[in-house]
């Protein structure tokens, strides 16, 4: 099999997931659809300068994606999170957290994402799988900026320090 | 200026990078200092680790078909033809992992169309036909063996698989259960049992193992292992 044939397989065992990943970030179809056709293109390109060393192949290809979608929502008229968007997020339930506790692959994330306080829990599961910036948090969350800036800053410190504990 | 000797700064900013909170110039300067500073962008990487399993559990969505054409249009060109995807991926240890995701594909490990963390090929060496595909999830203690062979087992015998490690000698993974599935029952969590190894062997033994910790019979079939995700 060459590299076209590789680079399709890759594609398959890959596009289902990262599209979920967009499509939750950009809330549209036709731009989860647009960021991950740079992205696909970008991993054949950039493939060569890939190192394994520093990163699984998936985590490498679900940060490319990710910060596309993240460079994208920064262009100009992004679309507001809808109304009913954010009646989704809140009634989630049992909600990603709790599928990511059953999820085998990130049992030590999980417990750790446990130890949190319940609103740096929150204020970063929104900021990762929903793509909320700092003031986008503090609108959905009704708190002000400076509350939520410290809670991702304090969360995101002692999940470091819990996971390394972790080994 | 940028945040050189402020370990505590880059750490955050590297976190909140990786997160994704941080946004406007303050990501377009990050993006600039990531070009030329080897340390923040691996303090990056390891962010981007740390959080990526949590991409695990967003509900895969199957993209239109015309994703896949518009994306086969713009790489077929053979003026951007990169040295070797598999080779740049890390996915080749040998000539027989060329079929390593074809293969996995096949057997679809997991049904969220997500490979498992670690997938094993092993080939048997006389023709380099793929026989085995070994995965297994990286918390898990199990590791899950298909085979194309029906008739791999051999009446009387064990087959036991041995990681080989980069240095050293091959190291017992465990006795292949003969069960209504094959399976191998690991000592320890698979990120622990397969995390440096990057190949394994099968070798025929007598019933319920080698007697001396080290592979006795014929070593029938070896592959390269690769922690995928």
């Amino acid at each position: 099999m060459g590299d076209r044939g590789a680079f399709r397989a890759l594609y398959e065992a890959s596009a289902a997931k990262l599209f979920g990943v967009a499509l939750r970030i950009l809330r549209r179809e036709d731009w989860a659809e647009e960021v991950l056709q740079e992205c696909y293109v970008s991993v054949w390109r950039h493939a060569p300068e890939y190192r394994a060393s520093r990163a699984a192949p998936m985590t490498w290809m679900t940060s490319i994606v990710r910060n596309r979608c993240l460079d994208w929502l920064r262009r100009p008229n992004p679309e507001p999170l809808a109304d009913d968007t954010l009646e989704k997020i809140e009634d989630q339930n049992p909600g990603p957290l709790a599928e990511l506790e059953r999820a085998r692959d990130s049992a030590a994330l999980a417990r750790c994402l446990r130890g949190l306080d319940a609103k740096q829990r929150q204020a970063i599961a929104l900021a990762f799988f929903d793509g909320l910036s700092h003031a986008e948090l503090a609108a959905h969350l009704r708190e002000p900026l400076g509350t939520v800036k410290t809670w991702v800053r304090r969360g995101l410190a002692r999940l470091r320090s819990c996971l390394e504990l972790q080994g | 200026m940028n945040c050189k000797g402020k370990p505590e700064l880059r750490q955050r900013l590297a976190a909140e990078y990786a997160l994704g909170t941080l946004r406007g110039r303050a990501r377009e300067r990050l993006k600039r200092w990531l070009r030329d500073d080897a340390e923040l962008a691996r303090e990056v990487a390891q962010w981007e680790a740390r959080l990526a399993p949590m991409a695990g559990v967003v509900a895969p969505v199957t993209p239109p078909a015309r994703l896949w054409h518009a994306v086969d249009r713009r790489t077929a060109s053979p003026a951007k033809k990169p040295r070797s995807i598999w080779k740049a991926l890390g996915l080749v240890a040998s000539g027989a992992a060329a079929a390593l995701l074809v293969v996995a594909l096949f057997f679809r490990p997991q049904p969220a169309g997500v490979p498992a963390s670690y997938i094993a090929v092993l080939s048997d060496p006389k023709t380099s036909q793929p026989v085995l595909v070994a995965t297994a999830e990286r918390g898990e203690t199990v590791l899950r063996l298909n085979t194309l062979d029906p008739a791999i087992h051999v009446a009387g015998r064990s087959l036991e698989l041995w990681a080989l490690p980069r240095d050293g000698a091959p190291r017992s993974l465990g006795v292949v259960a003969n069960e209504e599935r094959f399976r191998v029952q690991l000592a320890a969590a698979a990120d622990q049992a397969l995390g440096d190894v990057p190949a394994l062997a099968l070798s025929l033994e007598p019933p319920g193992g080698s007697p001396t910790g080290q592979p006795t019979g014929p070593v029938l079939y070896t592959g390269p292992c690769v922690k995928y995700w």
